[in-house]
């Protein structure tokens, strides 16, 4: 094969954490000015690879050609100046700077050496977004744009800093159906320019639409270097994840009883002040299901938070749950009224990473309907509480005393669902169970959390997976700007449809 | 294999997950005292196993070492619990001398003033100077609530008001209306029937010591086998868990004050009952402090706090029969504690943990370049 085409190869790159082999001889070759889809399950090692890359990582071995020339990246830096540029998953952008700041950061033109000269800096940006055709508000604060704006920003910044090679790391999941196709564009225009783009993600639909040549990786590994014509998606799904999947909830009809929580009016600000849910309206009944949809940080985390009581309702606002006022009550009293919560964040919040796998197993479980004695812990009762979430839920553990930080982020996820699941919650207020979990345990917990609607129980489930949403829910709710949409029952909506709501195009009110 | 994982299971059951690690940090920790002690006591000339052996003959030699060993090991246990508690639970109370000073003083106090029944007196007194414990303690914790004041400075401040306040007492109030005449800044002796009991008969060995393992006793219980010690650990150890999973934070929060608080003023009650028989100014030579470093060295578990005591109160004896008997100080032997206390504080896991991981490393680097030069190629699978 001849290397001169390729702008970079990485060759046989293994990079470890402790007894982790997160990349175990990856071999990438990318050609200039392609899209090069790098496809694989959560922590199928596709982004270590490109921190080794950027050099955020060193690798243990391996070795990185760029431009035909082997090249050993001091620091991150470094790695940028020789023309990696990288989009991360997360936004790395000052919130209170403008976007002019966030782009020259690091980089800023200078007079005398030590002077910035924001003019010159300015103009040079704006050359770049014109060639690029990128519109963005270069005087507007970070704070006040929306999400698909700041991922502008971020590659807009990679490519003021003098990318060659843009890496975006999943940079779909924060979007909507309409912001991913605008996102698309911009990529096929920046690779008909001349760059090259290193596309990460695990969704097959989007590989199809925008690739030249994929990668597929599976635990550490290269599993496969294919064009996306002589593939199909069942064969890339094999590739990914070694079997057949189809992620289909299996759904039967149910009954839907009284109605279980009602929230009237529910309006919550964020601790600056800032009103982060309006109004919100909703019922849920026994045995349903209703799906959050909406783009992160639209109000799912105020609503939730609202109904768990983490944090205060305005005024004039009621939820009512089980046929009582809970608008004021304490999380433990809601506990013990039989309200379940997991949250988004597993060790911040859903666990203790010091304490052990029991201690974690029986959080919320001893306040509501708990152990006989209401001051000794029966160590009898906890052991067999303790057992039935980590074998009901398959959590491997090696006994049940084990430090829960020892343990995988699946397994913490799986005994953090298992917990709230079996405690016999008569609500269970779910946030993105789904998340970091491989494909056998995603149909596992979606399983699971069907089998709790049908047996008289009901779910609020806010997730950032509009598939999961639409696949579980009974009805959809979508939050825009802290106002609640009405999406529909279960398949009223297509996706198109649910994501011009997540993107605030929908005038009607709350159902 | 599985027996053995089972046997694994126990130990981490009524021990804690990390033990193995904990004995190799003391082993380690140990080792590092011995060889710095011998290095620093012989550059002042003397022999090292002389002084050691004076220091054990000290503190262990006959009853009366014996008891005065255990005295002084009376107030580490309760200082010492005091600070567990409040750690066990993410509080730092760095007030405890404070607490232990406003205790002493109320004991004091009541003890000289109040006329009562001999076995009522003592009980009340070491009441008393508990709940003066607690009304110096939940200061703080009212303004870490109410105020977001961190109590890491609230708590340290009020000692010095402690102590100062105390002093003034016993300096313009209580002296010049007891009618003494006295060069030390104490107040009278307590009545005998406001005294403890002496332990062992020659020493200043008290029932105080009695209390004291039954207070670390007690603390052990709450922790491991009541569902109140379980929420009071998930706040020490993660605060939005505890609150998510329904744990009232802020009345947890308000125990974990009071309790702390309230041994932290008992250990000054019994020193007074049962050590001093009156408030002395300045009694105390940081005991309250030494109760964190004890709490630190034991890693917050009552049981070991209870032998990591003895050995303490055992050197403060040990260090007087060194300091007769060559030209050391005694000090040197307080020196050697604290850095006892800082070898152990090292992460000895994490310094581990980062050599073994780099040596797996070059051997796996190694390994593979092995298999490269062989002309085999490597197990990725490329283009």
């Amino acid at each position: 094969m001849n290397g001169d085409e390729y702008i970079l190869e990485m060759r046989n790159i293994t990079k470890t954490f402790g007894d982790l082999v997160a990349n175990d001889g990856v071999t990438l070759r990318v050609k200039k000015g392609s899209v090069h889809a790098l496809v694989g399950e959560n922590g199928a090692g596709k982004s270590t690879l490109m921190n080794v890359l950027a050099c955020l990582y060193k690798q243990d071995y391996g070795d990185i050609v760029l431009n035909g020339r082997h090249v050993h990246f001091r620091n991150s830096r470094d790695a940028a100046r020789s023309g990696i540029g990288m989009v991360h998953q997360e936004f790395m952008l000052f919130k209170d700077l403008t976007v002019l700041e966030n782009i020259m950061y690091g980089f800023e033109e200078k007079t005398a050496w030590i002077f910035i000269n924001k003019r010159k800096t300015k103009r040079k940006i704006k050359e770049i977004c014109e060639k690029y055709h990128f519109n963005i508000p270069l005087e507007a604060k970070v704070n006040d744009l929306p999400v698909s704006m700041l991922q502008q920003v971020e590659i807009v910044k990679v490519l003021y800093k003098g990318a060659d090679i843009i890496v975006l790391d999943e940079p779909t999941s924060v979007l909507t159906p309409q912001g991913v196709e605008g996102l698309f564009d911009a990529i096929r225009f920046l690779a008909r320019s001349g760059k090259t783009i290193i596309f990460i993600t695990h969704k097959l639909k989007e590989v199809f639409a925008v690739a030249d040549t994929i990668t597929v990786l599976r635990d550490g590994r290269v599993t496969g270097n294919v064009r996306p014509e002589d593939v199909n998606e069942n064969e890339l799904a094999r590739l990914m994840v070694g079997r057949e999947v189809m992620l289909q909830a299996d759904r039967s009809a149910r009954e839907l009883g009284g109605v279980f929580l009602r929230a009237e009016d529910v309006s919550v600000r964020d601790k600056d002040g800032v009103l982060r849910l309006k109004h919100a309206n909703f019922d849920i009944r026994e045995g349903e299901i209703v799906g959050i949809a909406g783009v992160a940080g639209s109000g799912q985390q105020q609503l939730v938070e609202a109904i768990f009581g983490l944090s205060g309702v305005e005024e004039g606002g009621k939820i009512t749950f089980l046929g009582q006022d809970i608008t004021r009550a304490e999380p433990r009293e809601r506990r013990r009224m039989g309200m379940g919560y997991v949250p988004q964040d597993r060790l911040g919040v859903g666990a203790n990473a010091l304490g052990t796998v029991w201690e974690n197993s029986i959080m919320g479980y001893h306040i509501s309907h708990g152990f006989k004695s209401k001051v000794f812990l029966r160590h009898k009762e906890i052991d067999e509480f303790t057992g039935r979430v980590v074998s009901q839920f398959n959590v491997k553990t090696p006994n049940i005393y084990e430090k829960l930080g020892n343990l995988s982020g699946g397994n913490i996820q799986k005994l953090i669902v298992g917990r709230e699941s079996i405690q016999d919650n008569r609500l269970l207020i779910v946030e993105d169970p789904t998340r970091g979990i491989d494909v056998g345990a995603v149909e596992f917990v979606w399983a699971k959390m069907l089998e709790i609607a049908s047996s008289g129980r009901a779910i609020l489930l806010v997730s950032h997976e509009l598939n999961e949403v639409m696949q579980l829910s009974d009805r959809i709710l979508v939050v825009y700007n802290g106002e609640i949409f009405d999406g529909g029952r279960y398949q009223e909506k297509n996706d198109r449809e649910i994501g011009l709501l997540m993107l605030g195009g929908g005038e009607s009110d709350a159902g | 294999m599985p027996d053995n994982r089972a046997l694994d299971g126990t130990i981490r059951k009524f021990f804690s997950p990390d033990v193995g690690i904990g004995i190799a940090r003391y082993i380690l920790s140990f080792a590092g005292v011995l060889i710095l002690g011998s290095i620093l006591i012989m550059a002042q000339g003397e022999d090292p196993i002389r002084a050691a052996r004076l220091i054990v003959y000290g503190a262990l030699g006959n009853l009366v070492a014996i008891g005065n060993s255990l005295r002084w090991a009376m107030p580490c246990m309760l200082t010492g619990a005091a600070s567990i508690i409040a750690m066990k639970s993410g509080v730092i109370n760095l007030g405890i001398e404070g607490q232990m000073y406003v205790g002493a003083f109320t004991a004091a106090v009541l003890g000289w003033a109040v006329r009562l029944p001999p076995g009522v007196h003592v009980v009340v007194c070491i009441a008393g100077a508990g709940i003066a414990g607690v009304a110096w303690a939940i200061v703080p914790a009212l303004m870490r609530l109410f105020l977001s004041v961190n109590e890491y400075v609230t708590t340290m401040m009020m000692n010095f008001i402690a102590t100062l306040f105390c002093d003034y007492f016993v300096v313009w109030m209580i002296i010049p209306s007891s009618g003494i005449t006295t060069t030390t800044a104490a107040t009278p002796p307590i009545a005998s029937g406001a005294r403890l009991s002496t332990l062992i008969k020659g020493t200043s060995c008290s029932t105080g010591l009695i209390i004291g393992i039954a207070v670390c006793l007690l603390v052990c219980i709450l922790y491991k086998y009541t569902i109140k010690g379980y929420e009071l650990k998930q706040v020490g150890e993660n605060l939005k868990f505890a609150k998510t999973g329904g744990v009232n934070v802020k009345k947890t929060f308000i125990i974990i004050f009071v309790l702390s608080g309230f041994l932290g003023g008992l250990s000054g009650g019994v020193e007074v009952t049962g050590g001093y028989y009156r408030y002395v100014s300045g009694f105390s030579y940081t005991m309250g402090w030494e109760g964190i470093m004890i709490a630190n060295i034991c890693n917050n578990n009552p049981i070991g706090l209870i032998f990591a005591s003895i050995v303490w109160g055992g050197l403060k004896t040990g260090a007087m029969s060194m300091e007769r008997g060559t030209t050391l100080n005694r000090l040197t032997v307080n020196l050697l504690q604290m850095f006892f206390v800082i070898l152990v504080s090292i992460n000895y896991e994490g310094i581990f943990r980062y050599f073994a991981d780099r040596m797996k490393k070059r051997r796996q680097a190694r390994r593979f370049l092995e298999g490269e030069n062989r002309g085999g190629k490597s197990a990725c699978s490329g283009m």
